[in-house]
């Protein structure tokens, strides 16, 4: 295998003296390895004179494969790469950073991301000029009744006796009225906008339902995995979400689980069916997740 | 999930392919060299040094013994995937555009460009016979003189060749005639990549247009189609999910002048029955030039117009993933 290959020997005890005498009192670098973790410690100095422990962890896999990949393993490098030590060369290959996959759920979703690049997509369709006159989606003096409308209104203003100015302003009133509910424009005080009298709601977890049925299993043996609890729970009604706490170096389960349910009666059901279960040598503990 | 990135070219990646059991990795970039990578953990393995030009396309066959590229040095080279060293030179009279082994790995064909004043060839070689290399005579050469070949595969049994054209246009080519046994047209551009399933059965094209679609092999019947608001410049299906992933930008040229957009170069993850995007993955700094997803479905790799290539390894929750229907 390319990976990187370490040397099980260990160095003789007149090596280890010399490169201490070269090195000053650096303690020498140790290897232990414990199941499949391995661990490197190796001491350093650096320029300033200030001595630093490297410990690295590895952790080792052995992997199964066909006998035409294994010999493939084993071929010698070539071309631009014929030089290079066996195990990835830092030159040409690293590791970046975490990336993850976005999960989109729907296609409206995707749509509305696409809309709100376009600001004057947001725009398109609604009102933004109203015309004095005739109350039409365009300004005043592009007005095509500009000619005909206008004076008349004028001219009934001016017999009930009010001043244009004032005819404007009776005008102009009804609009914030008419504004008020379309969502751009004026600024609309929280408590007055649309679904204000439903206090609050925005603020309380969307969680709520799931955990009010949620479920924490405890005394769960190491070697379970989430397959296992789905196998278990899955009788009780729909799971929406099995979390299993694992060590992150082992893969190993660490003794505990959190099961959401869809409905809290599955949840009870659960907890009064699997308390006191008898699973892999240990009795399972179930109660409600706090 | 971390993916390991791969800096073996100076400039973009034009292809990249694994091989039958999908532990080594090529990819090939418009730089004269071509690289191949071990899978598991981005061990370049070595180079196949001997281009002098853009290398467009590459294949390997099926017991990864040799390795078949076209370059813009108009040259089609076979190399011993072991060593690198090379075994034939086929030079032609334009740029090689596409090249692939047939399932036995016996036959190979590859296209030219329409390019200098010469037409667009689909050239049909059998490696059986050392005689068609020296004197560089193929068994059979089909013209395309309407519009050219941008991408192509071989169909199942190596019956015939399924073949992209600039115009949008499939055809099938048989391998064994030259003669044009299908044609289908539901493409409206130039059609930037064809890959095939794991079992050859169905094959997805990429197109300018916007577009992946998916295609029956045999039948040229159209499937799913898959629509986003930029140039597909890739498209693979995975071999254990419904699942097909896209890769595409702006076109290279283009993203100078539209620089505010950025955040655009994403992988897209669309379910293959439902024709409905569930997932992205970010990481390059250009437009993703080439997708292709490990023979075990576990991981898929991407190469870039950035000049890097990527290989991701999926998350658990890729697999426990469920599109609401």
């Amino acid at each position: 295998m390319p990976s990187i290959e370490f040397d099980d020997s260990k160095p003789s005890w007149a090596d280890q003296v010399e490169e201490e005498g070269d090195e000053g009192a650096l303690p020498s670098p140790k290897e232990t390895i414990k199941g499949n973790i391995k661990t490197v410690t190796e001491y350093k100095i650096d320029e300033d004179g200030k001595k630093f422990k490297i410990v690295r962890t590895f952790k080792i896999e052995t992997r199964k494969a066909s006998k035409a990949v294994a010999r493939r393993k084993n071929w010698k490098k070539f071309g631009n790469s014929e030089f290079d030590a066996p195990g990835p060369n830092v030159a040409t290959t690293t590791v970046s950073d975490d990336v993850f996959m976005t999960f989109v759920s729907n296609k409206e979703d995707l749509n509305a991301q696409d809309q709100d690049e376009d600001p004057m997509n947001k725009l398109k369709g609604q009102k933004i000029v109203s015309c004095r006159i005739c109350k039409g989606d365009h300004w005043t003096t592009r007005c095509p009744y500009k000619d005909t409308l206008g004076p008349m209104q004028k001219e009934l203003a001016e017999q009930l006796g009010l001043s244009t100015g004032e005819k404007e302003k009776a005008a102009a009133e009804p609009e914030p009225a008419q504004q008020a509910p379309s969502k751009t424009g004026k600024y609309v005080p929280p408590s007055l906008r649309d679904g204000g009298t439903r206090r609050g709601e925005s603020m309380q977890p969307n969680r709520r339902a799931d955990d009010n049925a949620t479920i924490r299993v405890t005394n769960l043996s190491e070697d379970t995995r989430e397959t296992d609890l789905q196998e278990l729970f899955r009788p009780f009604g729909s799971i929406s979400r099995i979390y299993l706490a694992k060590d992150k170096n082992t893969g190993q389960s660490k003794g505990f689980a959190f099961i959401s349910f869809h409905r809290r009666e599955d949840a009870a059901r659960a907890i009064a069916g699997v308390s006191g279960f008898g699973y892999d040598h240990l009795i399972l503990n179930v109660e409600w997740a706090k | 999930m971390k993916p390991i990135l791969l800096q073996g070219h100076e400039r973009s990646i034009t292809q990249i392919k694994y091989n039958r059991e999908g532990d080594l990795l090529f990819s090939v970039a418009k730089d004269p060299v071509a690289n191949v990578w071990y899978s598991v953990n981005g061990e370049r393995l070595g180079t196949y040094n001997g281009h002098t030009g853009a290398v467009w396309c590459v294949d390997v066959d099926w017991d990864t013994k040799h390795v078949l590229t076209g370059s813009a040095d108009n040259s089609c080279r076979l190399w011993d995937c072991e060593t690198g060293k090379q075994l034939a030179l086929l030079e032609t009279s334009s740029a090689v555009r596409t090249c692939g082994f047939d399932f036995s790995g016996n036959i190979i064909m590859f296209s030219t460009d329409k390019q200098m004043g010469y037409q667009c060839y689909l050239n049909f070689f059998d490696l059986r016979d050392p005689a068609q290399i020296e004197d560089n005579q193929p068994y059979v050469s089909v013209p395309c003189s309407e519009s050219k070949i941008t991408s192509a595969v071989w169909g199942p049994l190596g019956d015939f060749v399924i073949a992209g054209h600039e115009n949008g246009e499939i055809n099938q080519f048989s391998a064994k005639s030259g003669e044009i046994l299908k044609t289908v047209k539901e493409h409206t551009k130039q059609i930037n990549d064809i890959q095939s399933a794991v079992d050859l059965t169905m094959i997805i094209t990429a197109s300018k247009d916007c577009t992946a679609k998916l295609f029956d092999s045999t039948s040229l019947d159209h499937i799913k189609s898959f629509k986003t608001e930029r140039p597909v410049n890739s498209a693979a299906i995975s071999p254990i999910m419904d699942h097909v992933v896209m890769g595409g930008g702006q076109e290279a040229m283009e993203v100078t002048t539209t620089s505010t957009r950025i955040g655009k170069f994403e992988a897209r993850f669309f379910h293959a029955a439902y024709e409905e995007e569930f997932g992205r993955v970010k990481g390059h700094f250009g437009p993703i030039n080439c997708v292709a997803f490990h023979p075990d479905g576990k991981s898929y790799s991407s190469g870039g117009e950035d000049g890097y290539t990527r290989i991701h390894y999926f998350d658990p929750q890729y697999f426990d993933f469920e599109l609401e229907a």
